[in-house]
């Protein structure tokens, strides 16, 4: 069982084996894991599924491909290297032999033809493509360590470890752990008082409360809405051309509730691809039919009315299969896929499912105003918002009736109920009134869909095609009638009669890397021949049956994640494992990355306490650099900052203007939301830092939490300093950083001491008013200081 | 078995793939950090590139928002004035997209003014672009191009990406990631733009977006009036001695944390703010044009912190001389669906002068040479007569248009290829957008055919899965 571990591990995580130099004796080829992804890399460009492309008809990727006579002869002859096409056609030198051909741009390493002739010799064993098979529950593995394993996650990946002779790293500190399970479930730092009561808190079952607590609170909600935010590509705007406004607040607050409720995920999948088509559905599901409006729209003038209905439709398939079945259908608008086998007809038949949405009233209405109108929307109260005007109705009936039954003779009592009541319904008034509008689906008659040739939509003569599945992947049983978007949401979530397992598998990825950096399968987007074959495949596929077992139970398969001792190793990065295990693939360790943007927005906010926790509501504006949107027009856009407390909202709820994003948000890396984002990038650029250090909600917030320090910090430096410093990175400073940071205090003062206006001016940056008491030269210094503390990588860091 | 390890390339590309959060998965692209510290800034390109040696270092793009009309600037069609106001003959434009003319009667309309020979070269230039006629001998006149997009967003994602889906890599990006920067103060691509002409185009950050290829290389756009690049000025009441010690301070601290952590991530992080201090100083510095001399500011017509594309163009050489790879320019007011002649002359009013004065400026100061200068919209005009407004104006065009290169190993005194007798369909030579990128690339010594980085399964290039050829006929 125990492979030579650089080898394994090279082939493993995908390196090209043009950097190994050789392959020991000792090497069992594994199909999967070796050569499927040499076939995939090398060959099937030109020996794959697409039918146009595919030379000499010979396919490699398919069993029946491999074997096939070709005339006497087979690319593959099991076991008989010697006999096989295949591999004298890779031996030879004769470049009108070799493959692949020397002018392919491609080529093999010596590693590679010997893992392709050995495979052969070994008898040429073949199994499905890992992401079309479904997941089977593997017994756990045994390993000998016997007081690390918490849950049957730790099992797997302690038994990996042991086979690779690793071991695992020890457990974090308690306060690393509260601030990486703080981070990770509510997108905020822990506040000292929380990482106090934590670590003093002997209960053995501490974490698992801590654990609870953080998942009932509406910050997980947030937190995770941002990540499905991403890959549905939600934003405020149209994105193309004018990039008007549209309305769409209301959905996203949906995505929070639905977190924030557990809402199962086969459910949260019907409402967005078909609320409307649920029967007696509810608002709630009329609010995320609006899945189906989010892609890019263009208002215009001369945009070519079936172009745009092409390009909307081929938006539409490469989102809801990048989403949900982790393919990138995108390659079949013109062509079969060129690795995958997804044709052309799957593309259309695909985007025939949505071929039902009322476009045209937007192309008729669509305009150059804000919102720009488009049509079908309806005005609606969000979940929440509907739960309070129940409660004030309710309040206000009660009233009534006491006003009737007991306050007759009583008009002292009778005056104060009134008033009470006047507040009751001025405040029902308002949420009713409030109600946002909102992009929903409406079905109409479905446009006839058509296969175009080469993507190309001016050509009429392709066939017409109805709704279906991607053939590879079976048929939806629906008798004479027309599939519909619902047919395929259950199809995506349908465990036994749909492809729910693979859809649980590719979620259950991306959970995977939410708590853990980095997939187990590392290409969260694309579960296809050029995706990576994953790193601990038996544990993949137990988590994506967990998943869909527990009935699509999101908080439950979160709890299993950070439940497990894997999850509560260290970041740190002992040097055995820096040279054998770089990306953290086998979690020996916990991984360690800066936060994403909105969380480095929120957490900044917060550790100054300007941060303000409403929930849901149209999206806000915080600052932004003077003239940033001169360049969009139809309409001139203006930026009007919110001057209330929205200033200081979740980054979740800040407006997305898909042209321009705001500049904290792209700085750090959020995406534009065109396209489905599954992980976003995580760079360090002078712009962030400037961003970081001169940008008025990070200045702001630096002197707002001077005036915490200077009034709640203690009297000496020191104390203020070791104050500051837990407030932002969860731990006491040591010596050196207090004497830096001292250090920098004490310059700061004495250049503000001789140059006052200064000092006035950086404490006067921002909005929220000042107080009014503190001392102007020392608020200034300390703001000095905290702009330190707030830059501080680690204070961005989850770790 | 360590030794089957090639650690360099496996320690440069951990530091690539967690400085950048992607996984490109490939070596080449991986082995460019070869040292964790200086990555922000001393990025010098992909191994192996530039393939052979280049002609241009750098390059200058003038883009044209809104889609100039070849017909009045550099497609010269006698037989279009014939036709003025007859029906437009249905064998062009039958099946062919077409943008708002959607259903409209289709009628021609004639040159708006007058063409004449300039330079040795005799090339034919409008009476709108005098300026140009005195650079004619060094440009070469692209007078075939083709595009694929019809409306202004797609076509200018096309022209600059090579697609027009989204998510992928600018040109500028793209050559910065192949050939790294020589600007160690400055990004490598560099974004202004101007207005002035028909309601201003708008212009995505999209089109100056790295796209799959990490944000280093993404365009950073400088603004000509107010604050040069957003952020750079100290907030009220810091001195630069202060920031200048907070930065300090941070990297003492950050580098202390790393003692103990050890992520390469944060050695990046250090860099990052080193290098964003010194734009602090170098990007005012480079945008206060104090130092040039009247006479300079004249040529090109510009005033200090006007806005304007004269300015820019200014700029466009100032940043050029310090070595920074790509700049990207754009004059946001071509889209002339209606009064064309009102709209062209405000245009080429901003525009004319200040290109030649950029040319020539270049050439004084024996820069042209290296320097690739590129001027275009993201397509040209319709044959066909469009009313929006009081007088005649053209709609979107793709089949046919003109561009024109100068400088960095091309010809000048030359025209390429030509459109039919009606200016719609280019028939000769044609050059279409993929094929203007290979040209572009060449010249910067890198094999388009060789660029790649895969991404989604996928080997991406600039230049497309199409075939694509280099204009080999226009090079020096």
């Amino acid at each position: 069982m125990h492979q030579p571990f650089a080898m394994t591990l090279l082939v493993m995580l995908g390196f090209p084996l043009a950097v190994v130099a050789e392959v020991p004796d000792s090497f069992e080829v594994d199909f999967q894991r070796d050569v499927r992804p040499i076939l995939s890399n090398k060959c099937i460009f030109c020996h794959g599924p697409d039918a146009e492309e595919r030379q000499a008809d010979l396919r490699l990727d398919t069993a029946d491909g491999l074997k096939a006579d070709l005339g006497g002869y087979r690319a593959v002859e099991p076991g008989k290297p010697e006999l096989s096409a295949l591999v004298e056609r890779i031996l030879s030198t004769d470049a009108e032999e070799q493959m692949p051909p020397p002018d392919s741009g491609k080529s093999l390493s010596a590693g590679e033809i010997e893992i392709l002739k050995r495979w052969v010799a070994q008898g040429a064993q073949w199994s499905g493509h890992w992401a079309y098979v479904p997941p089977k529950r593997v017994a756990l593995p045994t390993h000998e360590r016997n007081d690390w394993a918490l849950n049957w996650i730790d099992d797997f990946v302690l038994a990996r470890l042991e086979a690779e002779g690793l071991e695992a790293s020890p457990e974090a500190d308690r306060v690393t752990l509260i601030r990486r399970l703080s981070l990770d479930l509510t997108g905020l730092p822990p506040k000292p008082s929380e990482v106090d009561r934590f670590v003093s808190d002997e209960d053995p079952a501490a974490y698992e409360k801590l654990v609870d607590r953080l998942l009932v609170s509406d910050r997980y909600g947030e937190r995770m809405a941002v990540y499905w935010l991403d890959l549905v590509r939600f934003a405020d705007t149209v994105g193309y051309h004018g990039d008007q406004d549209h309305n769409i607040s209301p959905y996203r607050d949906y995505v929070i509730d639905a977190f924030n409720d557990n809402k199962p995920f086969d459910e949260f999948t019907r409402e967005q691809l078909a609320g409307d088509l649920l029967a007696g559905h509810s608002t709630d599901a009329k609010i995320a039919s609006g899945y189906n409006r989010l892609l890019q729209t263009s208002h215009e003038g001369g945009v070519q009315q079936k172009e745009y209905l092409a390009i909307y439709a081929a938006d539409r398939v490469r989102n809801v299969s990048e989403v949900w079945l982790g393919a990138t259908m995108g390659c079949c608008q013109c062509h079969d896929h060129k690795y995958d086998p997804l044709t052309s007809r799957d593309f259309y038949s695909m985007a025939a499912f949505f071929a039902d949405l009322d476009e045209a009233q937007h192309f008729k209405d669509g305009s150059n105003e804000l919102p720009t109108k488009r049509a079908p929307e309806e005005n609606l109260l969000t979940k929440r918002e509907r739960q309070e005007l129940r409660g004030l109705e309710q309040q206000i009936a009660q009233l009534d009736d006491n006003l009737i039954t007991h306050t007759k003779d009583d008009p002292e009592t009778r005056k104060i109920l009134e008033q009470k009541l006047a507040k009751l319904k001025t405040r029902a008034e308002e949420i009713r009134k409030n109600a946002r509008k909102t992009m929903v689906s409406v079905a109409i008659e479905p446009r006839t869909t058509r296969i175009l040739s080469r993507g190309n939509w001016l050509d009429d003569t392709g066939e017409i095609v109805l709704p279906a599945v991607p053939k590879h992947l079976g048929q939806l049983e629906v008798g004479d009638r027309r599939a519909t978007r619902l047919d395929l949401a259950n199809w995506l979530t349908d465990a036994e009669q749909g492809v729910g397992q693979l859809t649980g598998r590719v979620f259950a990825n991306r959970l995977w890397y939410l708590f853990f950096g980095v997939g187990i399968s590392k290409v969260l987007d694309d579960f296809g021949g050029q995706g990576e074959t994953p790193v601990h495949p038996e544990l993949l596929d137990n988590l994506a049956l967990e998943l869909v077992q527990s009935g699509w139970d999101i908080k439950h398969m979160v709890k299993l994640l950070v439940h497990s001792r894997a999850y509560r190793q260290q970041s740190l990065e002992p040097d055995a494992l820096v040279e054998r295990d770089p990306y953290n693939r086998l979690v020996a360790r916990q991984s360690r990355y800066r936060m994403p943007a909105e969380m480095v927005r929120d957490a900044t906010l917060s550790i100054s306490r300007l941060l303000v926790l409403d929930y849901g509501g149209a999206s806000v504006k915080p600052y932004q650099p003077a003239g940033y949107y001169r360049h969009l027009n139809f309409p001139v856009r203006t930026y009007e900052m919110h001057r209330d407390t929205r200033q200081w909202r979740r980054g979740v709820y800040v407006h997305w203007q898909r042209q321009f994003l705001h500049p904290i948000l792209k700085a750090f890396d959020a995406p534009r939301r065109e396209e489905c984002t599954a992980e976003r990038a995580r760079s360090n650029t002078p712009l962030a830092a400037l961003i970081l250090m001169n940008d008025p909600t990070f200045v702001e917030s630096a002197r707002v939490f001077a005036e915490r320090i200077l009034l709640e910090g203690g009297e000496s430096d020191v104390a203020r300093v070791q104050f500051a410093f837990r407030e932002a990175t969860s731990r006491m400073p040591d010596q050196l950083e207090i004497e830096l940071l001292t250090g920098l205090l004490d310059s700061n003062r004495g250049r503000y001491q001789k140059d006052a206006d200064s000092a006035a001016a950086i404490v006067e940056i921002g909005l929220k008013p000042g107080h009014p008491e503190l001392d102007l030269i020392e608020l200034a210094a300390w703001t000095g200081v905290a702009r330190a503390i707030l830059n501080l990588s680690e204070t961005i860091t989850r770790n | 078995m360590q030794n089957l390890l090639n650690h360099d390339a496996v320690a440069s590309r951990r530091t690539f793939l967690r400085s950048s959060g992607l996984g490109l998965g490939s070596l080449a692209l991986a082995s460019l950090l070869k040292d964790d510290s200086s990555a922000a800034s001393t990025y010098t390109g992909v191994p192996g590139i530039p393939h052979f040696a280049a002609k241009a270092k750098r390059v200058i793009f003038l883009c044209m928002a809104g889609g100039p009309s070849h017909l009045e600037t550099f497609d010269y069609k006698p037989e279009l004035a014939k036709m003025d106001g007859r029906a437009m003959p249905e064998s062009f434009t039958a099946g062919q997209p077409i943008a708002q003319l959607q259903g409209k009667e289709l009628k021609c309309l004639g040159p708006m003014t007058q063409f004449r020979p300039y330079g040795k070269s005799g090339q034919m230039i409008s009476d709108f672009l005098p300026w140009h006629g005195k650079i004619a001998d060094d440009i070469c006149i692209l007078r075939s191009m083709v595009t694929e997009q019809i409306n202004h967003d797609p076509a200018h994602t096309f022209m600059n990406t090579g697609t027009a889906l989204n998510g992928r890599p600018s040109m500028g990006s793209w050559m910065n990631y192949g050939l790294g920067s020589e600007a160690s103060n400055l990004p490598g691509f560099v974004v202004l733009t101007s207005v002035g002409g028909r309601n201003p185009q708008p212009i995505a950050s999209r089109q100056w977006s790295a796209g799959f290829l990490p944000s280093q290389f993404q365009g950073v756009e400088f603004n000509s009036s107010g604050e040069p690049v957003h952020y750079v000025r100290n907030p009220p009441g810091v001195s630069v001695a202060q920031q200048q010690e907070l930065v300090n301070t941070l990297g003492q601290l950050n580098a202390h944390r790393n003692e103990m952590v050890r992520n390469p991530e944060i050695d990046t992080r250090i860099a990052a703010y080193e290098m964003a201090f010194r734009m602090q100083a170098s990007v005012p510095e480079l945008m206060d044009v104090s130092d040039e001399p009247r006479s300079t500011l004249d040529r090109y017509g510009a005033e200090p912190g006007d806005g304007s594309y004269a300015s820019n163009c200014l700029l466009a050489r100032r940043l050029a001389e310090r070595g920074v790879r790509f700049i990207h320019l754009y004059h946001r007011g071509w889209d002339h669906h209606g009064d064309l002649v009102k709209h062209m002359n405000t245009c080429c009013e901003l525009t004319d002068k200040p290109t030649y004065a950029l040319i020539t400026d270049l050439k004084q100061r024996g820069m042209l040479d290296d320097t690739l200068v590129v001027w275009g919209g993201e397509f040209g005009r319709t044959p066909m007569f469009q009313g929006k407004g009081t007088e005649g104006g053209r709609d979107h065009h793709i089949k046919g248009f003109s561009m024109w290169m100068a400088g960095g190993g091309i010809k000048g005194g030359m025209s390429y290829g030509s459109t039919d007798e009606m200016g719609y369909n280019a028939v000769e030579n044609v050059v279409h957008v993929r094929d203007l990128h290979a040209t572009m690339l060449h010249l910067l010594g890198i094999d388009p055919q060789r660029f790649s980085v895969p991404f989604q399964g996928l080997d991406m290039r600039l230049t497309g899965v199409e075939e694509s050829r280099v204009i080999k006929e226009i090079l020096v």
